[in-house]
């Protein structure tokens, strides 16, 4: 069991080759940070359980020689229970900065007016396929094309039940709800094609409700608007 | 498979006859067993029964036979899942998605609940000093609601009417509109009737922990099991009273044309609400008994007691109390903001702490005793590593922006078995290892035992441990096949073998009871040198407990008069124990219920109004039953 | 005369036991009416269909709340009686209680019928459903309570029943028609009272 647990160790020091740990627009890498970094964080907490745990097992198992030993009671000790409230409180604040900074500035919401310029994208699911409407009204159908570099604004919105809207490479996932709109926004994408998913359990055509994600450069973009 | 009937064509599925025809003869096999050993007085008898030891065996009978059906439905599963672009039998789109909806509640609802309250109702009362729960017939009667409601959604699949909303029920998606058919109603009812009987095993546990602890048995000399019953019992009355009426409100979606959770004039966030103000705590619900089963195990096989009683209480008390306060987290992505996601984000933060100190003073209990690697303490030593790994992503989901990623991918699903299967699953065997004795006198092979625990735990790491990583790679849960070129083939394929070691694992469990049934080596009343009063009675615990009843004047009270090798002191003035006579009317209250839920199912609502009748009659039959009116007698007459 | 003294202590030992449970019960019914109320506070009033205040009536909602609210005193006095062993007392405000009980439930069932018949069914508007699964619930309720008072009266006769164990039940009984006189309390400051004034 530790050895599989160190064996993915290894794998995610070398995560570089893992989806989202390899992170395509900016949005992603902060998404791809957020997570290394508690992950390391965390990391001190299983070594350090570990570590005792261990020690703890070996040193106190049952031996022939232990056998007629009455262990002491030991009621508590209030600096040691102290030290493991304190400590924790330290590295849940350490998470909790960079935590607090990235969802404000990411979190997906209810019609928002965006105050940041950039394409916006209607974006619309239904059982089970995706529709794209770009500014100048031009649709297509589970292909989304987008400009590199820009800021992307997305308005999500669903005509039957809820679907999740969802490029790993470029960012997390937002709900795409009925009833209401939701505005995600994504950060300078990087050229590329990439694969993205309906997240939310849909129905029957779920696991097919897929889209491809076509980010290229701007002229590009142009021209593909008026295609 | 196509069935020419009276002209009719008929579709029948191939899983679905093979699912009939193997319950069927299964059914042949046990009906011959039984009556061939004339058995059926024994059926009649529990049937009855307001024992709180046997309805416990009931629970963990049930539970069991539960984890069987949802451990094959996690195979198939797997088997779906284990290449790339697979078509394993029927197992694709709509059967793959009543696949993990069945698996998914039938886990939750009707395997680790009945398996944690079967633990309760046999060890709790052991535990405290208590002759019974305080409300026999109330326990009986919990039991068969909660056998009728796992009945009730059992039933689905042999109808071909498997619900395949998930386990979360999430609307829009379980409105008529989109899952017309019966299905969906079977979610409903089956976990509406087992809940109520949840609620009712609840109240009893409670007012036995208050009302019948032995003399001398104070709160802060209480083992921690019942502790963690205590706690657990409150999470349940307000957990599940909000589940019952998310799913009443539901019933009047799909039934009577309502629209709380439309898209259009209601509002499916509300469910989700509603679901998660229930699902949340639930997780606490099925790990805070374990917590408290492991922490008297390691206490017990380190030969020492427990290290920090007053924080492990404190934490038990602070993680059921943020439990309720943490529901958001499943919600990060529909879009209630940043303010809530950060609100959100730090109160699931917080409950790490607590959680966190009951894995340290675990640790340090442990030092400085003599460490008996009996079958239980290595669940309890499994447990722990484990369950920090789990513990750990819990953080890590918890960071709201992270969770965009996570969310909905094995990521979490690797999150969350880790969880519930270090705490839960591990816990329950633990706990029927340890308390096998007490259950039915025998003690259970520890080789066998042994060789379950070694089996299980590594298939368990090795089916969720590359899930983490396949969730990382973009496999969202809940799909029913990926394709090459996602580069998960080889992390899910080792996946699958993990998931069949396990149902290996399980053979062992099989086995082990056959045989010790069969060598019917009868055990001591304390057969592990234990430190609690379950030890001092005979083993299996006999009807009439506690004669005389022992005095508590410490924690672990029977280990320290051990120690100085003194009988506990007893007394014989005790408060009257539970009035208890026999029954029936339980378990025909219960299929009253299973009656009016397969009426409204069907929109048969003659049936479903005969059902109201047979109810309310019953509970009259009921009420000029009461066995207090013996008890009271008719002295003091009418004035 | 020991016997009877030990007999005394047991019973109130059971007794204590089941009120104990039946206030837990109670706790449980107060959460489901909580959500409830929830869910008329998020849904009323609804984005479209009928503004509840040309639903509701005034003067229903006031005459069957005095129907209502009066048969919690008669139950009190029905207490009092059952303390002092006055059966008549007793057996008599119970029986009013009852009345005023049926009564109640005639004037909600009437309220019901005349919403219907102007339009406002069930799933008329998620208002009006919330309405009727919040105050259906209440009413289901008082149903019961109604049928829960047709057998105490069976007990009152019944020659089983010691007085003490008759006075266990009717008080339990008195317990649980409070509770659902207090939700109606709250209905009427919850659900109607803001659109009535
Ligand atoms: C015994 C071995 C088990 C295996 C191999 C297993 C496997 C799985 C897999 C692969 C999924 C994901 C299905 C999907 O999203 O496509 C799943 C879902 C789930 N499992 Fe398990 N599981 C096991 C035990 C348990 C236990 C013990 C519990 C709880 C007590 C549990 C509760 C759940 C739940 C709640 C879901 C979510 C269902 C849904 O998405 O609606 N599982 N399981
Ligand atoms: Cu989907
Ligand atoms: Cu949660």
């Amino acid at each position: 069991m530790k050895k599989v647990f160190l064996l993915s160790l290894v794998l995610l020091l070398t995560g570089c080759n893992i989806t989202v740990l390899d992170p395509k627009s900016e949005t992603a890498s902060e998404q791809a940070f957020l997570i290394t970094f508690s992950f390391w964080i965390m990391m001190i907490v299983v070594v350090t359980v570990f570590i005792l745990f261990a020690r703890f097992v070996w040193k106190y198992r049952y031996t022939n020689s232990r056998k007629h030993i009455l262990p002491k009671d030991v009621k508590g000790n209030i600096k040691l229970e102290i030290t493991w409230i304190i400590i924790p409180v330290l590295l849940l604040i350490i998470l909790a900065v960079p935590t607090l900074a990235i969802t404000y500035d990411q979190s997906p919401e209810w019609t928002k007016e965006s105050e940041d310029a950039g394409i916006e994208i209607d974006v619309t699911g239904k059982q089970f396929n995706w529709l794209f409407r770009h500014r100048n009204g031009k649709e297509e159908m589970d292909k989304l094309v987008i400009p590199e570099g820009e800021s992307i604004i997305l308005n999500l919105r669903s005509e039957d039940v809820i679907h999740s809207f969802w490029v790993p490479e470029l960012g997390g996932k937002v709900d795409v709800m009925p009833g209401k709109e939701l505005t995600y926004e994504i950060k300078h994408p990087q050229r590329g094609t990439y694969q993205g998913k309906c997240a939310e359990y849909c129905g029957l055509g779920h696991t097919d409700m897929t889209f491809q994600v076509e980010v290229v450069s701007t002229q590009a973009y142009a021209q593909y608007l008026h295609q | 498979m196509k069935l020419s009937v009276f002209g009719y064509e008929l579709v029948i599925p191939t899983d679905i006859i093979a699912a009939w025809v193997s319950v069927i003869l299964i059914g042949i096999v046990a009906g011959y067993i039984i009556i061939k050993k004339r058995k059926l007085g024994v059926v009649w008898d529990y049937m009855k029964t307001t024992n709180h030891r046997k309805i416990g065996i009931l629970y963990l009978l049930f539970g069991i036979i539960y984890f069987f059906r949802a451990g094959v439905d996690a195979l198939l599963i797997r088997t779906q899942l284990a290449v790339p672009n697979n078509d394993f039998w029927v197992f694709q789109g709509e059967k793959y998605n009543e696949l993990f909806t069945t698996h998914g509640t039938l886990m939750i609802f009707f395997v680790a609940m009945p398996l944690l309250l079967g633990l309760m109702n046999i060890a709790v009362p052991l535990q405290i000093g208590a002759k019974d729960l305080a409300f026999p017939f109330l326990n009986s009667l919990g039991f068969w609601l909660f056998f009728a409601g796992s009945l009730f959604f059992n039933i689905a699949f042999f109808l071909n009417l498997t619900p395949e909303v998930g386990w979360t029920g999430y609307a829009p998606l379980s409105r008529a509109e989109f899952t017309p058919g019966a299905g969906t109603e079977f979610y409903v009812f089956g976990l509406q009737i087992s809940g109520l009987g949840t609620i009712f095993t609840a109240l009893n546990l409670i007012v036995t922990i208050i009302r019948h602890r032995a003399p001398g048995m104070s709160y802060t000399r209480m083992p921690l099991f019942a502790w963690a019953s205590l706690i657990t019992s409150f999470l349940i009355l307000i957990a599940f009273t909000v589940l019952a009426i998310a799913l009443y409100l539901l019933m009047f979606d799909r039934l009577f044309g309502t629209g709380f959770f439309s898209g259009d004039e209601g509002d499916p966030v509300f469910w989700q609400h509603l679901f998660w103000i229930f699902g949340h705590p639930e997780v606490y619900i099925l790990a805070l008994p374990a917590f408290g089963i492991f922490s008297d195990i390691i206490s017990t096989f380190s030969k020492k007691r427990i290290f920090g009683y007053g924080t492990m209480v404190a934490s038990i008390v602070l993680i059921g109390f943020l439990g309720f306060m943490v529901w958001v987290h499943h919600m990060f992505t529909v879009g209630l903001g940043p303010v809530v996601n950060t609100f959100f984000a730090i109160t699931t933060m917080a409950i790490a702490i607590p959680t966190g100190i009951k894995v340290f003073n675990w640790l340090f209990t442990m030092r400085g005793g003599v460490i008996h690697f009996t079958t239980p303490m290595l669940f309890a030593l499994g447990f722990i590593p484990s369950f920090v790994i789990g513990g750990v992503t819990g953080v890590m989901l918890s960071l709201s922006a992270a969770d965009f990623q996570f969310h909905d991918t094995h990521f979490v699903v690797a999150h969350f078995h880790y969880v519930i299967i270090a705490s839960t699953i591990l816990g329950v065997f633990a706990g029927l290892y340890y308390w096998y004795p007490k259950i039915t006198g025998y003690m259970l092979d520890e080789k066998l035992g042994k060789w379950h625990f070694w089996t299980f735990l590594i298939g368990y790491h090795i089916t969720f441990f590359p899930m983490h990583i396949t969730g990382l790679e973009g496999m969202p849960r809940r799909v029913y096949t990926y394709s090459e070129a996602d580069g998960i083939f080889i992390l899910n394929a080792i996946s699958t073998v993990g998931a069949f070691l396990m149902g290996i694992s399980m053979l062992f469990v099989i086995w082990n009871v056959y045989k010790t049934h069969k060598k019917k080596k009868k055990v001591s009343g304390d057969p592990w040198d234990g430190r609690t009063l379950e030890w001092t009675v005979s083993s299996p615990a006999p009807e009439h407990t506690f004669e005389p009843m022992p005095v508590i004047h410490s924690m672990d009270a029977y280990w320290y008069a051990k120690v100085k090798n003194k009988p506990l002191p007893a007394t014989t003035n005790v408060r009257v124990k539970p009035l208890e006579r026999d029954s029936i009317q339980p378990f025909c209250i219960a299929m009253s219920l299973f009656i009016v839920s397969t009426g409204l199912t069907f929109r048969w609502y003659w049936l479903a109004i005969l059902g109201g009748v047979m109810l309310f009659a019953l509970l009259i039959l009921r009420s000029i039953t009461d066995e207090r009116e013996d008890f009271y007698g008719k002295s003091d007459d009418h004035a | 005369m020991e016997r009877v003294m030990i007999m005394r202590k047991q019973e109130a030992e059971l007794f204590q036991d089941k009120k104990v449970g039946f206030f837990i019960y109670l706790g449980v019914e107060a959460v489901m009416f909580a959500v409830l109320f929830a869910t008329y506070m998020i849904f009323t009033p609804a984005g479209s269909g009928p503004y509840p205040s040309d639903v509701f009536q005034a003067e229903m909602v006031l005459l069957s709340s005095l129907f209502l609210l009066s048969s919690s005193v008669t139950l009190y006095v029905a207490e009092k009686g059952i303390q002092a062993r006055k059966g008549k007392k007793t057996l008599l405000s119970l029986g009013l209680t009852l009345g005023l009980a049926i009564v109640f439930l005639g004037l909600e069932s009437y309220e019901f019928y005349t919403f219907v018949q102007e339009g406002y069914g069930l799933s008329t508007s998620v208002f009006l459903s919330s309405f009727y699964v919040l105050v259906g619930l209440h009413a289901a309720h008082v149903t019961f309570g109604i049928g829960w008072m047709i057998v105490l009266f069976i007990h009152y006769v019944r020659p089983n029943v010691s007085y003490s164990l008759y006075k266990e039940k009717q008080t339990i009984f008195s317990y649980y028609w409070h509770f659902v006189d207090c939700i109606w309390v709250f209905i009427i400051l919850i659900v109607y009272l803001p659109y009535l004034v």
